[in-house]
C-alpha cells in the first residue's frame, strides 16, 4: 500500500501516519518528493482497509500495491488449476463446451437438446431449473422437476449437468443432481450463496456480474476458494456498456487478463455476451482464439418457441457448424476439442 | 417509423397524427390495440425527425424502423467493399517505367483491404525520429505488416504531452515508405491540414476523438485518399456508421471502420475491446473492419490475445503499435509491442487467419 500525502502536509501529519503504520505492525517507508510526500507500507496489508488511512489528517489518497485476492491469484499458484470431472478435464489442453437451453422447459425439449448437443461434440449439458428472471412475471423455471429432467438427460446421454443455484437453501438439493453448480451474474456478490457453494463438493461456474470488474470477479472467486472449494471456473458473459445494439458487451480483454491474474479456468458465454444468435459464432471463435478454456452456449431445438433467451439461442444445426469451425481453430491455439 | 400513442389518447389526437403523416407524403397504418393505438408510417422515414412527432398531443413515443445510414449499409450494398491501397502516383510510375527495377518501391505489392487477405498496419504511435521510424518500418515489414502507421499530428489528452512533429513527421514517413515500399497511414486532425497530409499519406486516419468532427469528416470525404475511421471511445456502433455515412456522402467510398475499444467501468484495461462490434459491423455494413488491439487493451501483453480474437471474429485487418524501444517511447509505450514480440505474434496470426479461411 502507498499513502500519498496532500501537498503541504505538515511534518506532524506525516509523523502521525508513520506512527499509525508502525502501530499496525507494518514498516513505513517515506519518500519525500518535490510536491508530495508518499509513504510506502511494507508487509501483507490485504486485511487492512486502505480507505481507513484516508481518514487521517494530511492524507490525499491511498493506493493498493497487492492484489486484494490471494487464493485466486497466479502469484500464489503459478500452475493452471486443472481438474477432472468424470473423465473430462477442465482447464487443461482440452476445450470444454457446455451447451443446452437457457431453461429446462419440458422432458421432450431437454432430451432432444441433450442428444443434439452431444452429437455435435458438447461434453456438458446446461439448462436452468431455477431461473433468476428480471421480471417476476416471467417463467421462473421448473425447480426440482427440472433437475430431475436434467438427471434423466444425463442418464440418456452421458453428458454432465451444469445448472444454476439461486438460493443458499437450494444448494444441497441442486448439488444432489448437478455436476457443476452455476452462480449467475446477478448473484456474483451474493456472499451467503458464495459461502454455501464454497462448502459444497461440486465445481462452481462463477459468472461475472454484468456490472462487476475483473477484480470483483476474482474477489468473488476468492470467497468460494476461501471456504474450501478449489474447483472454480470464471465465466466472462459480457458487461453492461452504453452500446445497446447488443445485449451486453463481451469483454474479450478479460480472457487474457484473467488468465494472467489467476490460475482458474476461464469459460466464455457468447450467448449472453452478445444477446444475438447470429453473433454467437464469430464471438465464440474469438473467445477460443483469445485463450478461453471453454464455452457455455445456449442451444434450443426451436428458439422461436423458447420460454427464455430464444433470440440468443442457436439452432442445433448452427451449433454443429460452430463446433466444426472450433475444431479447426483449436489446434492453432494448441488446444483439443 | 412507428408512433405509439398514449394510453387513452383521444380519437381526435389519433386523427391529427394520421393527418400529419399524410401531409408529409407518407402512408399511415393504424392498429388499435387493447391498451394502446399505434400508427405505422410507411415510406423512407430517414429525413424525418422522430422526436418532433413526440410533440404532438397524445403521442407517447416514436420508434425508428429503418437504419439511419444508407450508403454505409449492407442493405444497399450487399457486396463487401474492397479498398485498394495504391500508394503515391510516383511509385506506380516508377514501376511502369522500369520493369527491371529491383528497389523495394518497384517490388511493392498492391494491398487490398476487405478481401480474403487480413491486412496488418503496424508502427509506432508517434513518429519520433528518423532513426526510430526507419528502424520500425523495416522491422514491421520483415514481420509481414503491409502498411506503416505513425502519427505526425498527435491528439493528446494533455496539452503538455508531445504533440507530434507535424509536416517533418510526414516527411519521415515518406522516407520510410521510400525505403521499405510500405504505404503509410497517418492521422489528420484539422480540415485545413487534409491537403497536406493527403499529399504524403496513403491512408488518412480519423482519430477516436474526431469521429464526430463533422467538418473534418466532410474534408476527408472530399479527398481522394482512403480513410481509416476510428470509433469514438464513447460512441455506439450506429454513431460510427453515421460518421462513415458523412464521409461516403461527400463522395469518398474508401472508408475502413476501426474498432479500438470503448470506455467502460472496467479500468484494469485502458478500454474494453467491443469484440461483438466486429461481426455486428460486418453484418450492418459492407465496409472493411479493422481492429486496434493496442488502444483496445492498453497493455502490450494483452495485444496478442486480442489480435487473435479479432481475426477469429472476422476482422479484415489490424492496426498495431510497435516500437523498437517501448520503455523510451514518447507516447503509448505501455501498449506497444517490441519488434520481436510483433514478429512472434504475426506468425501465430497467420494460422488463425487460415483457420477462418482468410489469408495473411
Amino acid at each position: 500500500m502507498v499513502i500519498i500525502m496532500r501537498m503541504g502536509a505538515t511534518t506532524k501529519e506525516i509523523g502521525d501516519v508513520i506512527q499509525r503504520v508502525e502501530d499496525q505492525g507494518f514498516k513505513a517507508h517515506p519518500v519525500y518528493g518535490v510536491e508530495r510526500t508518499i509513504i510506502g507500507v511494507i508487509g501483507d496489508d490485504r486485511p487492512r482497509d486502505p480507505t481507513a488511512y484516508e481518514a487521517l489528517a494530511g492524507v490525499e489518497r491511498v493506493m493498493r500495491v497487492l492484489h486484494p485476492f490471494k487464493l485466486a491469484s497466479r502469484d500464489f499458484h503459478p500452475e493452471n488449476t486443472i481438474f477432472r470431472l468424470n473423465g473430462l478435464t477442465v482447464g487443461g489442453d482440452e476445450l470444454v463446451v457446455m451447451a443446452g437451453p437457457c431453461a429446462v422447459e419440458s422432458r421432450e425439449q431437454i432430451l432432444e437438446t441433450a442428444q443434439v448437443v452431444k452429437e455435435a461434440g458438447a461434453k456438458i449439458l446446461r439448462g436452468g431449473a431455477f431461473k433468476p428472471r428480471t421480471s417476476p412475471y416471467s417463467f421462473q423455471g421448473l425447480g426440482e422437476y427440472g433437475l430431475k429432467l436434467l438427471a434423466e438427460a444425463r442418464a440418456a446421454t452421458g453428458l454432465l449437468i451444469a445448472t444454476e443455484v439461486i438460493s443458499t437453501r437450494d444448494v444441497p438439493l441442486v448439488a444432489e443432481y448437478a455436476d457443476i453448480l452455476q452462480i449467475g451474474t446477478r448473484n456474483m456478490q451474493n456472499y451467503a450463496l458464495l459461502h454455501a457453494v464454497g462448502e459444497a463438493r461440486r465445481p462452481v461456474l462463477l459468472k461475472r456480474g454484468m456490472m462487476s470488474t475483473i477484480e470483483e470477479l476474482l474477489m468473488a472467486a476468492e470467497y468460494i476458494l476461501s471456504h474450501g472449494n478449489n474447483r472454480v471456473m470464471l465465466c466472462e458473459r459480457g458487461i453492461r456498456t452504453f452500446e445497446k445494439y447488443t445485449r451486453n458487451t463481451l469483454d474479450i480483454n478479460a480472457i487474457p487478463a484473467l488468465k494472467q491474474l489467476s490460475h482458474l479456468p476461464v469459460i466464455v458465454d457468447p450467448s449472453h455476451g452478445t444477446g444475438k444468435w447470429d453473433l454467437v459464432h464469430p464471438v465464440s471463435m474469438a473467445a477460443i482464439a483469445a485463450g478461453a478454456d471453454g464455452l457455455i452456449i445456449e442451444v434450443h431445438p426451436h428458439p422461436e418457441d423458447a420460454l427464455s433467451d430464444g433470440v440468443q439461442s442457436l439452432r442445433p444445426d448452427n451449433f454443429a457448424r460452430l463446433m466444426d469451425d472450433l475444431r479447426q481453430l483449436a489446434p492453432v491455439v494448441r488446444r483439443t476439442l | 417509423m412507428i408512433i405509439v400513442m398514449r394510453m387513452g389518447a383521444t380519437s381526435k389526437e389519433i386523427g391529427d397524427v394520421i393527418k400529419r403523416v399524410e401531409e408529409l407524403g407518407f402512408r399511415p397504418h393504424l392498429s388499435a390495440g387493447v391498451e394502446r393505438t399505434i400508427v405505422g408510417v410507411i415510406g423512407d422515414e430517414r429525413p424525418l425527425q422522430p422526436d418532433q412527432w413526440e410533440l404532438l398531443p397524445g403521442v407517447e413515443r416514436v420508434v425508428r424502423i429503418l437504419q439511419p445510414f444508407k450508403l454505409a449499409s449492407r442493405d444497399f450494398h450487399p457486396d463487401p467493399t474492397v479498398i485498394r491501397i495504391n500508394g503515391v502516383t510516383k511509385l506506380a510510375d516508377a514501376r511502369q517505367k522500369d520493369p527491371q527495377d529491383t528497389s523495394p518501391m518497384a517490388a511493392r505489392p498492391q494491398v487490398s483491404i476487405g478481401g480474403d487477405e487480413v491486412v496488418v498496419i503496424a508502427g509506432p504511435c508517434a513518429v519520433e525520429s528518423r532513426e526510430q521510424i526507419l528502424e520500425t518500418a523495416h522491422a514491421v515489414k520483415e514481420a509481414g505488416a503491409k502498411i506503416l502507421r505513425g502519427g505526425a499530428f498527435k491528439p493528446r489528452t494533455s496539452p503538455y504531452s508531445f504533440q507530434g512533429h507535424g509536416e517533418y513527421g510526414l516527411q519521415l514517413l515518406a522516407e520510410a515508405r521510400e525505403a521499405t515500399g510500405l504505404p503509410i497511414c497517418t492521422e489528420v486532425m484539422a480540415p485545413g491540414e487534409v491537403p497536406l497530409v493527403a499529399a504524403y499519406a496513403d491512408i488518412l486516419q480519423i482519430g477516436t476523438r474526431n469521429m464526430q468532427n463533422y467538418a473534418l469528416l466532410h474534408a476527408v470525404g472530399e479527398s481522394h485518399r482512403p480513410v481509416l475511421l476510428k470509433r469514438g471511445m464513447m460512441s455506439t456502433i450506429e454513431e460510427l456508421l453515421m460518421a462513415a455515412e458523412y464521409i461516403l456522402s461527400h463522395g469518398n467510398y474508401h472508408v475502413m471502420l476501426c474498432e479500438r475499444g470503448i470506455s467502460t467501468f472496467e479500468k484494469y484495461t485502458r478500454n474494453t475491446l467491443d469484440i461483438n462490434a466486429v461481426p455486428a459491423l460486418k453484418q450492418l455494413s459492407h465496409l472493411p473492419v479493422i481492429v486496434d488491439p493496442s488502444h483496445a487493451t492498453g497493455k502490450w501483453d494483452l495485444v496478442d490475445a486480442a489480435s487473435r480474437a479479432a481475426i477469429a471474429a472476422g476482422a479484415d485487418g489490424l492496426i498495431v503499435e510497435v516500437h523498437p524501444d517501448p520503455a523510451r517511447a514518447m507516447s503509448d509505450g505501455a501498449q506497444s509491442l517490441k519488434p520481436e514480440k510483433f514478429a512472434q505474434m504475426m506468425s501465430n496470426l497467420k494460422r488463425i487467419a487460415e483457420a477462418v479461411d482468410r489469408k495473411m
